[in-house]
C-alpha cells in the first residue's frame, strides 16, 4: 500500500494557467495600488487556484512479485570434454542451493545444446530467448555456466540485471589442435594443390617443438612426417584419383591435453579432370560421324581432336594442292609424341590403309596397357581384310571378327550383365516400349559378327544375341567395341530413335574412368547426418557393409537391391565425423559434417569474449575450479561480484491490484477558506 | 527424289551416279548406287542426302509426307533443291519451277536462308571453292543463314558455327545434268563450251563432292582450324 500526492485539475491545465495569470495580475494591481489587504487577496486567489488544481492522494494496493534468476547451462560439445560435465553439475547445484536461500527468488534453468549444423555455442541466442519469455522487470540476475567460448556474442541482448559467468575448465588446461586453413572443394587431377596446415598449442602447453603428423588418403595406411608446432606448413597435395578424395590429417593425442577431437582434420576434395582430351579418327566420312561430333562437341569438358581420312593415299585426281582443302594427318605427332595426353582414342570405321604404320598401332596398344582407352566404332570394314583387328592393336580388342557382316534389321538388347553395368544400366527406361516387353527403340541394320574373348563383357547384344557392345580392361586401360555403325539411326529418329547420345556419352565417360561410372563402387550420399549407402556391382548379390564410426564402433548394415546391380540402404549416423565403409571388396570414406567442428576450435575456457558484456552489468567471472560461491543481494548499480560471491539485484517488482484517488480537502473547505480570506481582505480594506 | 517426270528422274539418277563415281574415285567415300525415293512410301532416315529436282507439274507432298520431310530435316538430313532454271530466272521468281518450289517449301521447316557466304564451310569441305556452278553458273545458291551471334573472331579465318549442317541448299544450276554419266560412264550432257565448259563441269563435280562431305562431316573442316592450337596445348 503506497500513497502519493497527485494533482487532478478540475479544468484543463492551460485554462488553469490563464486563471493563475489573471489572479497574479490582480495581485500586482492591488500591490501597485497599495491596497492594505493585498496579501489576503493573494491568499484567497491561491486557495481558489489550489481548489481548481484539486490535489489528491493516490493510493495503490501492491502485490509484490518474485525475482527471477536465469541460469543458462552450456552443454555444448566443448562442455563435455575433460571434467567439465561434472563442473557443470557442481556449479548448478551450488547455484540452486544458494538461490533457494534467497527469499522470494525463482530460478529458471535453460540448457543449451550444440547449435544446428556447425553454429557452435549459441549462448547469447539462448539468453535472448529465455529473457524474451520473462518480464524484464523481474529478472534479478543471469548466471551462465559455460566455458565462455561462444559464437554469437553479436546477438547479446540488453541485460536488465547483472550477468555472471561461472566458468568451467581448470587453470592448467592446454590443448593442441590441427588447423587446415585453405582446403579447396575441387582440384584438378595431376595438379598440385597447396594446403596450409598449422599445429597450434593453446593454453598452458608444455614446450614441444614438433609433433608427428600422419596423413591418410581415403582411409589408407597413414604416412607420418614430423612437423613444427605453431608454424604454417605448406603441404602440396596431388590427388590420386578422380571423384571424392578424403584426406585425413591426424596428430597424436598428447598427454594431458583437453581433447583429441581437434587433433584430426578431414578434408574432402573432389578431383576433376582439367579437360578430357579425345582423339577421334574417322576412317571415312559416313552418316554416323556427325553423331560422334555432336556428342563430343556438346560436352563442355571435352577437347576434341578430330581427323577424318577424306582421301586415302591411293586415290589421286590431279587437282592442284592449292585447290584442295586437305591437310596432312599428323600421325607421328598424334600417335608417338602426344599419345599419352589423350584420355580416349576413338577409331570410327577406321580401316588399315597404310596410313598408320604397325609400330604406331603397337604404340597405341602400349598406351592402353598403361591406362589409355580405345573405342572402336566399327563398320563393315571391321569384318574385312583391312580390319584394324588385323594389326598389332587386334590383340587387345574385345572382339575378333569372323568376317561375317549381317545386313538385317534387329533391335539392340541389353544383356543381363548390361543391366548391371553402369554404361547400359536402365538405358531402356529412356525409350519405354508402349507395347509391352523389351526396349522401345528403333532397329539397326548392320552387325559385324565378332567372337568375344572370355575376359571381355558383352553389355549389349544384337541379331540372335550376337555381341553388339563389348567392353574389356587391358592392363590399366580400357577398350570397347561397337560391332555396328548404325547407332546414328537412333539419332535420326528412325522407328522412334533411341538414347544414342546417352549411350555413347556413358560409354565414352566409362572409358575415361569417370568415377560415377565404375562397375564396382561403394559410395555414400549424405544428407545432413543421414547416409544413403549405395553399392553398385556386377554380381547378383553383395555382402553386408561394415560402417566404422569416428569413435570406432562398428555397425553392420545389409543393403537391399533397388534395381539390377544397385543396392542401397539409408542409415542415420549418430554423430558427425569420419566414417569408413567396407564390404570386403570396396571401401569408402565419408566425412559427415565439418572437417573440424567449430566447438573444438577453441577449447581453453576463457571469459575474454564475454568480459565486456559482463563488466557492463557489474557482474563477475567465477572459475568453478576456485570453489563454491555465495549469492548475495546488492542494490542495482553497485558492484555485484567479489571474492567468492556474486550478487543479484532484487527488482522489487509488484503488481498493482487497486488504485484509489481521494481529494486532499473537500470543496466546502476551500470555499470556507477562500470566503474567510476574501471577507478578511474586504474588512481590512473597508476599515480604511 | 522421284518427281514423276520420267526424263527428270532419269537425269537425276544419272547425275547422282556421276557424283558417286567421282566420290569413289577421288575420296574415301564409297557410296552405294543412288536410289529413287518416293516421298509417300519410302523411309527417309537412311538417306544422308536427297537431291530434289523441282518440276513445274509435280504434285505437292501429302500431309504425312511433309511430317516425314520435316522430321528428316530436323534430325540432320539435307535436301538439295534444284529448280534447273538459272539460265532463265532469278532465284525465287519468274519460272514455273520457282513458283513450285515456293509452294513445296511453304509447309517445310526451313530456317532463314542466305546466299552461301564466302566463309561457309561448304567452300572448303574438300575442295576450295568460291563458285557453285552446275550446267548453269548462277551465284544464286542459298543455304541456312548463319546465326546472328556468330561473330567473326579476331585472328580466325572463319566464323565459328555449330556443327549443324544446313538442312537445305537451294539453287537453280541444274547440277544433275552437269554430273550425269550414263551406265557406261560417259558424260551425258554438254556443259558450256570447250575447255572452259569442262572446267565448269569439274567445278560442278567439286561442288557435289563438297556437299556430300558437308553432309557427312558437318563442320569438321571449320574445326580443323583449331587443331594446331589444340595440339600445341597438349602436353603442357
Amino acid at each position: 500500500m503506497t500513497g502519493t500526492l497527485v494533482l487532478d485539475p478540475l479544468i484543463p491545465l492551460p485554462l488553469l494557467a490563464i486563471v493563475a495569470a489573471l489572479a497574479l495580475a490582480a495581485l500586482i494591481l492591488s500591490v501597485w495600488r497599495r491596497l492594505p489587504g493585498w496579501w489576503l487577496r493573494g491568499l484567497a486567489g491561491a486557495v481558489l487556484l489550489t481548489a481548481l488544481a484539486n490535489p489528491a492522494i493516490q493510493q495503490e494496493d501492491r502485490e509484490p512479485l518474485s525475482d527471477i534468476v536465469m541460469v543458462v547451462v552450456d552443454e555444448s560439445a566443448s562442455q563435455r570434454i575433460s571434467d567439465r560435465a561434472d563442473q557443470n553439475a557442481a556449479a548448478l547445484d551450488n547455484v540452486t542451493a544458494e538461490l533457494a536461500r534467497q527469499p522470494n527468488t525463482e530460478m529458471r534453468v535453460v540448457t543449451l545444446a550444440d547449435g544446428e549444423g556447425d553454429l557452435g555455442t549459441t549462448l547469447m541466442t539462448a539468453v535472448s530467448e529465455a529473457l524474451a519469455e520473462e518480464p524484464q522487470a523481474r529478472v534479478a540476475g543471469i548466471i551462465l555456466i559455460s566455458d565462455g567460448r561462444l559464437h554469437d556474442i553479436e546477438r547479446a541482448p540488453n541485460l536488465p540485471a547483472p550477468m555472471h559467468l561461472m566458468m568451467t575448465g581448470q587453470p592448467g588446461d592446454w590443448d593442441r589442435r590441427l588447423i587446415v586453413s585453405n582446403a579447396p572443394a575441387f582440384a584438378i587431377l595431376g595438379e598440385e594443390v597447396n594446403l596450409t596446415l598449422r599445429i597450434e598449442d593453446q593454453g598452458d602447453a608444455p614446450d614441444a617443438q614438433s609433433v608427428l603428423l600422419s596423413i591418410s588418403i581415403d582411409g589408407d595406411a597413414p604416412l607420418t612426417v614430423p612437423v613444427p608446432i605453431g608454424e604454417d606448413i605448406q603441404l602440396p597435395v596431388t590427388l590420386p584419383h578422380g571423384g571424392m578424395n578424403v584426406l585425413q590429417f591426424t596428430i597424436p593425442d598428447a598427454e594431458g591435453e583437453l581433447t583429441n577431437r581437434n587433433n584430426a582434420a578431414v578434408i574432402q576434395i573432389n578431383g576433376v579432370r582439367d579437360r578430357l582430351r579425345v582423339l577421334l579418327v574417322s576412317g571415312e566420312p559416313h552418316p554416323g560421324e556427325r553423331t560422334w561430333r555432336n556428342l563430343l562437341k556438346s560436352d563442355p569438358s571435352v577437347d576434341l581432336v578430330h581427323f577424318t581420312i577424306l582421301r586415302p593415299p591411293e586415290k589421286q585426281d590431279g587437282v592442284p594442292v592449292n585447290e584442295l582443302s586437305l591437310i596432312a594427318f599428323p600421325t607421328r605427332e598424334l600417335f608417338l609424341e602426344k599419345i599419352d595426353d589423350f584420355d580416349l582414342i576413338i577409331f570410327d570405321r577406321y580401316r588399315r590403309r597404310g596410313i598408320l604404320p604397325s609400330s604406331y598401332l603397337e604404340n597405341i596398344r602400349n598406351y592402353v596397357e598403361n591406362g589409355g582407352a580405345v573405342l572402336i566404332s566399327s563398320g563393315p570394314e571391321y569384318g574385312g581384310a583391312e580390319s584394324i583387328y588385323r594389326s598389332p592393336l587386334g590383340a587387345i580388342l574385345p572382339g575378333a571378327p569372323t568376317a561375317r557382316v549381317f545386313e538385317e534389321g534387329f533391335v539392340p538388347q541389353i544383356t543381363d550383365v548390361g543391366q548391371r553395368h553402369p554404361v547400359t544400366e536402365q538405358l531402356d527406361l529412356l525409350s519405354p516400349n508402349p507395347e509391352g516387353d523389351g526396349p522401345g527403340w528403333g532397329r539397326w541394320f548392320r552387325l559385324v559378327d565378332v567372337l568375344v574373348p572370355e575376359a571381355a563383357m558383352t553389355v549389349m547384344a544384337g541379331l540372335d544375341d550376337r555381341p553388339l557392345l563389348t567392353l574389356n580392361r587391358i592392363g590399366e586401360g580400357r577398350v570397347s567395341l561397337i560391332a555396328s555403325d548404325h547407332s546414328w539411326l537412333w539419332d535420326r529418329g528412325y522407328e522412334g530413335g533411341g538414347p544414342q547420345l546417352e549411350l555413347l556419352r556413358r560409354l565414352a565417360h566409362w572409358m575415361m574412368k569417370e568415377p560415377e561410372l565404375e562397375e564396382e563402387a561403394l559410395w555414400v550420399e549424405p544428407t545432413g547426418q543421414t547416409m544413403r549407402i549405395i553399392r553398385r556391382t556386377l554380381d547378383a548379390e553383395t555382402g553386408t557393409v561394415t560402417v566404422t564410426g569416428p569413435d570406432g564402433t562398428e555397425t553392420e548394415l545389409t543393403l537391399e537391391e533397388v534395381s539390377p546391380g544397385r543396392f542401397e540402404t539409408v542409415w542415420d549416423a549418430p554423430e558427425i565425423g569420419l566414417y569408413r565403409l567396407d564390404d570386403g571388396e570396396e571401401t569408402a570414406v565419408i566425412a559427415l559434417g565439418p572437417s573440424a567442428p567449430r566447438e573444438f576450435e577453441q577449447t581453453i575456457a576463457s571469459a575474454e569474449a564475454l568480459e565486456p558484456l559482463i563488466s557492463g552489468t557489474n557482474g563477475g567471472v567465477m572459475p568453478i575450479s576456485a570453489g563454491e560461491i555465495d549469492i548475495r543481494t546488492v542494490r542495482p548499480g553497485r558492484p555485484a561480484a567479489g571474492r567468492g560471491w556474486i550478487g543479484i539485484t532484487p527488482r522489487e517488482a509488484y503488481r498493482t491490484a487497486e488504485i484509489s484517488i481521494t481529494s486532499l480537502l473537500p470543496a466546502w473547505a476551500y470555499l470556507l477558506l477562500a470566503s474567510l480570506l476574501i471577507v478578511g481582505a474586504w474588512l481590512r480594506e473597508g476599515r480604511r | 527424289m522421284l518427281t514423276g517426270d520420267a526424263t527428270t528422274d532419269e537425269v537425276a539418277e544419272a547425275g547422282l551416279r556421276g557424283l558417286s563415281q567421282t566420290l569413289f574415285r577421288r575420296t574415301s567415300i564409297e557410296p552405294a548406287a543412288p536410289l529413287g525415293v518416293d516421298l509417300e512410301t519410302d523411309e527417309l532416315a537412311f538417306f544422308p542426302f536427297l537431291y530434289w529436282p523441282v518440276t513445274a507439274d509435280q504434285p505437292l507432298p501429302s500431309r504425312e509426307a511433309y511430317g516425314k520431310l520435316n522430321r528428316y530435316l530436323r534430325s540432320g538430313g539435307m535436301i538439295l533443291f534444284d529448280t534447273r532454271d538459272a539460265d532463265t530466272a532469278r532465284f525465287g521468281s519468274g519460272s514455273p519451277e520457282g513458283r513450285k518450289l515456293q509452294a513445296i517449301a511453304r509447309s517445310l521447316d526451313i530456317p532463314p536462308l542466305e546466299p552461301i557466304p564466302s566463309d561457309h564451310v561448304l567452300t572448303r569441305t574438300f575442295y576450295l571453292l568460291q563458285d557453285f556452278p552446275g550446267r548453269y553458273a548462277s551465284r544464286d545458291v542459298w543455304v541456312e543463314a548463319a546465326p546472328v551471334d556468330a561473330e567473326q573472331v579476331e585472328g580466325m579465318p572463319f566464323r565459328n558455327l555449330n556443327d549443324g549442317v544446313t538442312p537445305v541448299i537451294i539453287g537453280g544450276n541444274d547440277w544433275a545434268r552437269a554430273w550425269a554419266v550414263d551406265t557406261s560412264g560417259r558424260r551425258m550432257f554438254p556443259v558450256g563450251r570447250g575447255m572452259s565448259g569442262e572446267r565448269q563441269r569439274e567445278i560442278a563435280l567439286r561442288f557435289g563432292v563438297n556437299v556430300i562431305m558437308h553432309v557427312l562431316t558437318g563442320n569438321y573442316k571449320s574445326d580443323q582450324v583449331h587443331v594446331p592450337d589444340l595440339l600445341d596445348r597438349l602436353g603442357q
